[in-house]
């Protein structure tokens, strides 16, 4: 008798251990594609700007950064809702980039490539140390707002409410931003920019006009994704080499200059970092920065690629 | 023997302006000690040589292999952290400890040049990032090796040869410029030596370069490996300096940068660049801090260095040596 | 027999860019490649100095098989090359880019510095020593290439396109700089061109390549008369209406 009461608590316990399991590993991959969707939308616009122009910018996550700050200083001095925020960090992102062109990137895009590199790596340095130079390297954060803090639950699972909010917003962005390419002209502008910008010219194409717009989505996307991180991730003057690093590790893996690329590869680092977060919490970028290292290594077309 | 040391110390075939410029500015440096007596200023003169010496370091793969590393600060660690580790656990004597931090800066960089030479350009420069900061996670995460807490070297007294600590900076100038003349001359050797013109074309152009008898792969590899040895030895300075290290202090991404961006602003591909770049970034930074004031200054000084590259870029890759060379040529043919 | 290739195939994917090609070269000989465009002359050249690796067939030089090896190692048993577009090290010298290629044979710098000297004497370079190629003209340039590649000393050059882009008196002085070294340095050559005048000339014997096939070979004026040859470069119906 004593011994089947043991067993069936035994199996009880197990039961139970098993289901919080399973719960965990439902609400890391839960966890994980929300965060990818966000390094998607991240990446996007990296590999936008590398498909139309063949260079690599080295101060994306910095224009992330910008978008962060953006979405904090309206959440703190003028106590805006972030979401408001988004509209105008896309703004400021968009003039950003548009901006790194013209004054910069155009310059130096027929110089070597040492040139172009250092080029886009003082604009990063530009935006970092002015940005640790006007906030202080405080971490920040913003407290308040709709979504801030709240978060939903699905039977026995939470997440956190801006975070889905977000992966939301990101999947609308991709799909905007793919239907803009694929189906009207000036998509077709830029896509043949960025096959051919020779030919494109002979054909009436403004590539300069095409570039710029370029970095212009580029920087609007990224710095949206950062308003929408700035729901929930700490804002400091620092963190845009994370994000670049971790943009250049999705598109990597995803192809340099596929869409649908960006898009799974996202999601594939987003589980990644979740996982091996679980697992050595302190190391879990560098899981990120080891995809990245053995993907451009051993299958430099990543997955969708040219 | 005896060209061997011409080739060491030669400046023939540099310009007598550089070779009188140098022996000035090494004049300098062997008094300035003696004329200046600020604590603050002796400690901005070993700033100095000491990012001139990462930079002669890091010059060889990223000015005269034009291959730009962004991850120096992984190879200063491995030799803060041998000397540091050395010192506390076993009281190893300092200059035993350099040589294990430069073999093992060495051996990583040899291992990890394998694959990493398939990469080029971008590719390659984001790699040495990741690189470089997977290392610094690991140190944190390692405890072994401190882990956040770092390490620190117990304080003796008085001036202490074997450890090589000191109570007073003069010792540390001559330190420090002694490590550097060691490096710079190794430089003058290198530029002119077989190796060193392989990895010059190499950069130049790898098909010419190859066709003319190189193999491109192993000379790439080679030098990466070098970088790294030199690289270590800064850290091991860093380490008996500041008596106290640890993966935010002597493995950064900051640091990386800067070590970058003074050889670069400077010159990279010149044996002057980093002494340029360091002399005018190293004070620049230092006094800038002290004139605005510690809150203000954060942010500024880099931001003045990263406008100066964006400038740089766009107009004269070759930064300010280059700048100097253009100015000389243009006499030559004017004049 | 300095050269033999033997039924060399390279692939592309799909594209057979060189199928079942074959000949010989015997040292002391000036052989030359023809063909139009697209024929797979730079393919056969490029399979031969090692930047391609040939899909199938072999090549051997002096008797050692040579297949695939890459090209440094092609240089040092004994081949070299130039380059179509000149692949100079635009921040050497003249000097230190010949120097580049004494460096093959030798570690000693004072040892190379003379041989680079030398070569550049040869070559009539002596007073552009210290200028940087790219401020040179091109035919200037092409004998730093010509000078850079014999500081290997190879026994058998490959000249890829030597003449392009020169004036006939330009391509007269580099015929003639190129038959002088050839004597002194007792080089087998191997070229391939598009001015006919400058191949013609020189070789002694010529190979025609089309669409990827050896077509021919035989002495240049009479590959020059044959039918099939004119209808590799001008069509079918210029060869029938002679």
């Amino acid at each position: 008798m004593k011994k089947k009461s043991g067993s069936c608590l035994l199996t009880a316990e197990v039961f139970f251990r098993k289901r919080d399991e399973m719960e965990l590993v439902v609400q890391l991959i839960v966890y994980g594609v929300l965060m990818g969707l966000i390094f998607a939308l991240i990446a996007l616009g990296l590999s936008l700007i590398f498909g139309v122009m063949n260079i690599v910018n080295f101060a994306h996550g910095e224009f992330l950064m910008v978008g962060m700050y953006i979405a904090y200083l309206l959440s703190a001095s003028l106590h805006l809702d972030p979401l408001f925020s988004l509209p105008i960090a896309g703004l400021a992102g968009y003039l950003l980039g548009v901006g790194s062109y013209r004054l910069l990137v155009h310059h130096i895009l027929r110089g070597p490539m040492v040139a172009q590199l250092f080029g886009t790596f003082g604009l990063m340095l530009f935006l970092r140390y002015l940005a640790m130079y006007i906030f202080t390297p405080d971490v920040r954060s913003v407290k308040q707002g709709i979504l801030v803090g709240k978060t939903l639950s699905m039977g026995w699972i939470s997440v956190d409410a801006s975070k889905v909010f977000s992966a939301g917003i990101c999947i609308l962005a991709f799909a905007a931003v793919y239907w803009m390419i694929y189906r009207t002209k000036l998509g077709r502008a830029l896509r043949a920019t960025s096959i051919d910008s020779e030919a494109a010219k002979y054909m009436g194409i403004d590539t300069k006009g095409m570039n710029a717009f370029a970095w212009g989505i580029g920087g609007a996307t990224v710095a949206l994704a950062g308003a929408l991180l700035a729901h929930f991730y700490y804002v400091t003057p620092t963190v845009g080499m994370l994000f670049t690093l971790i943009a250049f590790a999705t598109v990597a893996l995803g192809g340099f200059g596929s869409i649908v690329g960006a898009f799974i590869a996202g999601i594939v680092i987003g589980l990644i970092m979740v996982v091996s977060g679980q697992l050595v919490s302190e190391l879990k970028f560098s899981f990120i920065y080891i995809v990245y290292f053995l993907v451009v290594v051993f299958r430099p077309r990543g997955l969708f690629g040219w | 023997m005896q060209q061997f040391l011409t080739d060491i110390f030669s400046f023939e075939d540099r310009p007598r302006f550089e070779r009188i410029g140098f022996l000035i500015f090494l004049l300098i440096v062997l008094i300035f000690p003696w004329i200046v007596t600020s604590a603050y200023g002796r400690a901005v003169m070993i700033k100095f040589l000491l990012f001139a010496l990462f930079g002669l370091g890091w010059n060889l793969i990223g000015g005269y292999g034009g291959q730009v590393d962004l991850g120096q600060a992984k190879n200063v660690g491995f030799g803060a952290y041998a000397t540091a580790l050395m010192i506390v656990w076993w009281k190893v004597p300092f200059w035993i400890t350099i040589i294990p931090g430069m073999v093992i800066a060495a051996m990583e960089s040899f291992a990890i040049a394998y694959p990493m030479f398939r990469l080029k350009g971008h590719y390659f420069a984001i790699a040495t990032l990741c690189v470089a900061l997977v290392w610094k996670e690991l140190f944190i995460f390692w405890d072994w090796t401190g882990g956040a807490r770092g390490v620190e070297i117990p304080i003796r007294s008085g001036a202490d040869f074997v450890y090589m600590q000191f109570n007073s900076p003069i010792y540390y100038h001559y330190f420090i410029l002694f490590l550097f003349l060691l490096q710079f001359y190794f430089m003058n050797w290198f530029r002119k030596s077989k190796l060193g013109y392989e990895v010059q074309a190499v950069r130049d152009n790898e098909d010419a370069a190859a066709s003319l008898g190189i193999n491109v792969y192993r000379t790439k590899v080679i030098n990466y490996t070098i970088t790294g040895g030199l690289g270590a030895l800064g850290g091991s300075f860093m380490a008996v300096y500041y008596l106290y290290i640890d993966p935010d202090a002597v493995m950064p991404l900051d640091l990386s940068i800067l070590i970058a961006m003074t050889v670069m602003v400077g010159g990279a591909g010149s044996i002057w660049g980093p002494i340029i770049g360091a002399a005018l970034l190293i004070p620049l930074d230092m006094y800038l801090g002290a004139w605005l004031g510690a809150q203000k200054r954060l942010g500024i000084d880099f931001m003045v260095y990263a406008v100066i590259m964006m400038v740089i870029a766009a107009k004269e890759p070759k930064g300010i040596w280059g700048i100097i060379e253009r100015l000389r040529k243009k006499g030559e043919v004017g004049g | 027999m300095m050269l033999e290739v033997k039924n060399l195939v390279k692939e592309f994917g799909g594209l057979v860019a060189n199928g079942d090609i074959s000949f010989e070269l015997r040292q002391g000989e000036i052989l030359g490649l023809i063909g139009p465009n697209g024929a797979g002359k730079s393919t056969l050249f490029n399979c031969i100095a090692g930047y391609y690796k040939p899909t199938r067939g072999n090549i051997f030089f002096e008797g050692k098989e040579i297949t695939g090896w890459p090209p440094h190692l092609v240089t040092r048993v004994g081949i070299a090359r130039t380059f179509q577009g000149m692949k100079m090290m635009p921040n050497l010298s003249v000097e230190e880019n010949v120097m580049i290629g004494a460096f093959c044979r030798t570690s000693d710098r004072q040892i190379a510095r003379k041989e680079a000297q030398e070569i550049l004497d040869l070559m009539d370079l002596n007073g552009e020593a210290r200028v940087l190629p790219t401020e040179l003209p091109i035919a200037l340039q092409k004998r730093v290439e010509l000078a850079r590649a014999i500081a290997t000393k190879p026994r058998l050059l490959m000249l890829d396109e030597m003449a392009a882009g020169l004036n006939p008196l330009e391509t007269k002085e580099i015929i003639e700089a190129l038959q002088r070294i050839k004597e002194e340095k007792r080089l087998t050559l191997f070229l391939t061109e598009h001015v006919m005048e400058f191949i013609m000339t020189l070789s002694e014997r010529v190979i025609v390549m089309s669409a990827g096939k050896k077509i021919t070979e035989g002495l240049p004026v009479e590959v020059a008369r044959q039918e099939k040859v004119i209808e590799a470069y001008l069509g079918e119906r210029y060869a029938k209406g002679r």
